[in-house]
């Protein structure tokens, strides 16, 4: 039987592991697409212009690969998870209005050509934000983190 | 929250971005993908066709008119085993009219007659491609194939019509077309009409290979 602190250690790895996974798909599937596409999905939110749409077009999905990437290998795992979380938010206030607006948004450009529709990015971003938070919570354990805190350092180890 | 400054830590992160950069940049070189749909009125073929192929042209270039000839003698010798899509590839820096040229080409397109109007916007190149205002010539071939101009105009200024445009180009630089014309045959990149040719010697093997299934 799983004690409770095991329990913790594995929802956390695979808290982490999942929303690490999502951002580097979400990342690669945009970076493997012409940015114009990303940038018409970041207009029709009507919130920037469409230079700034395009640099961030073509800044994001490596913002979120590079989010990913550390977090599936457990690498500062809680500023890591506090990032994810912060941009999953970003997310859901930027879907939250354009619902409350009325826009009409075909496809919300979260996962490139194979993005959904607001109402359900925005429920999957609820669930990717808990996630975050348990990865922030207790996503620690089987992580580069974990890896190198226990190296104890030369001092430690008595060296001279 | 002090694992920051664990230097070792910084390294991996380093290290990992470092390669996550470069495997995305690698990929970009070496996809086929992604290839978007064209409308229909700019392939020519039928979809299960086992020779399949994406040509990425510009109006102004003199390479580009001589490999539609060849592209359309193609069609003729494999009829039904070829497809060809054509996808807009203007040169902006050396020709300046070639993006308004693919333009009033797609918009003849929406009118049922693509094939016509890039027949004469090919063959009225050296007319056109340099001018300094808006060339005239646009409009009169509208005219001489008894289309209707106002509204090939307002469709060559609408939004739609620009952004798969705009998409056509960007997914060619992103499969790494430099110079037009170039071919994706079945995915192996072909560029000029001499290259095209030399890939169309292969394709009785293909089409062999394609009647044994």
């Amino acid at each position: 039987m799983m004690d409770r602190e095991t329990g913790r250690k594995l929802g956390g790895l695979l808290a982490r592991v999942t929303v690490g996974a999502v951002f580097v798909y979400s990342g690669v599937i945009k970076l493997m697409a012409p940015p114009e596409e990303f940038a018409f999905a970041i207009e029709s939110y009507q919130l920037v212009g469409p230079q700034l749409g395009m640099l961030t077009a073509q800044a994001l999905p490596w913002v979120e690969l590079y989010a990913g990437v550390l977090l599936l290998a457990g690498v500062f795992t809680r500023w890591m998870s506090l990032a994810a979380l912060a941009m999953l938010f970003g997310f859901e206030v930027i879907l939250g209005q354009a619902m409350a607006r009325g826009l009409d948004i075909a496809s919300c450009g979260c996962f490139g050509a194979a993005s959904g529709t607001p109402p359900q990015e925005f429920l999957q971003n609820l669930g990717l934000m808990l996630l975050a938070w348990v990865a922030f919570k207790f996503g620690g354990a089987y992580s580069a983190d974990a890896h190198f805190s226990q190296a104890k350092p030369p001092e430690a180890a008595g060296a001279k | 929250m002090t694992d920051r400054k664990n230097p070792r830590l910084l390294a991996v992160a380093a290290a990992l971005i470092f390669v996550s950069t470069m495997a995305v940049l690698l990929a970009r070189q070496f996809t086929s993908a992604p290839s978007r749909e064209v409308p229909a009125f700019r392939v020519f073929g039928p979809a299960d066709a086992p020779v399949q192929i994406d040509e990425y042209t510009d109006f102004a270039c003199p390479a580009c008119r001589h490999a539609a000839g060849k592209v359309e003698e193609m069609l003729r010798v494999f009829d039904g085993n070829l497809r060809v899509s054509f996808k807009h590839y203007p040169l902006l820096n050396i020709h300046p009219w070639s993006l308004h040229a693919a333009a009033f080409a797609d918009c003849a397109g929406e009118q049922g007659k693509f094939k016509e109007y890039a027949a004469l916007l090919f063959e009225g190149q050296e007319k056109w491609g340099r001018a300094r205002d808006l060339p005239p010539e646009f409009e009169a071939y509208a005219k001489q194939l008894k289309l209707d101009w106002p509204a090939m105009k307002a469709c060559s200024e609408d939004q739609k019509t620009l952004r798969r445009l705009q998409l056509e180009i960007s997914e060619g630089d992103l499969r790494g077309v430099s110079a037009t014309p170039t071919f994706f045959i079945n995915g192996k990149r072909a560029v000029g009409s001499a290259q095209l040719l030399d890939q169309a010697m292969k394709f009785d093997n293909i089409l062999r290979k394609a009647a044994k299934k």
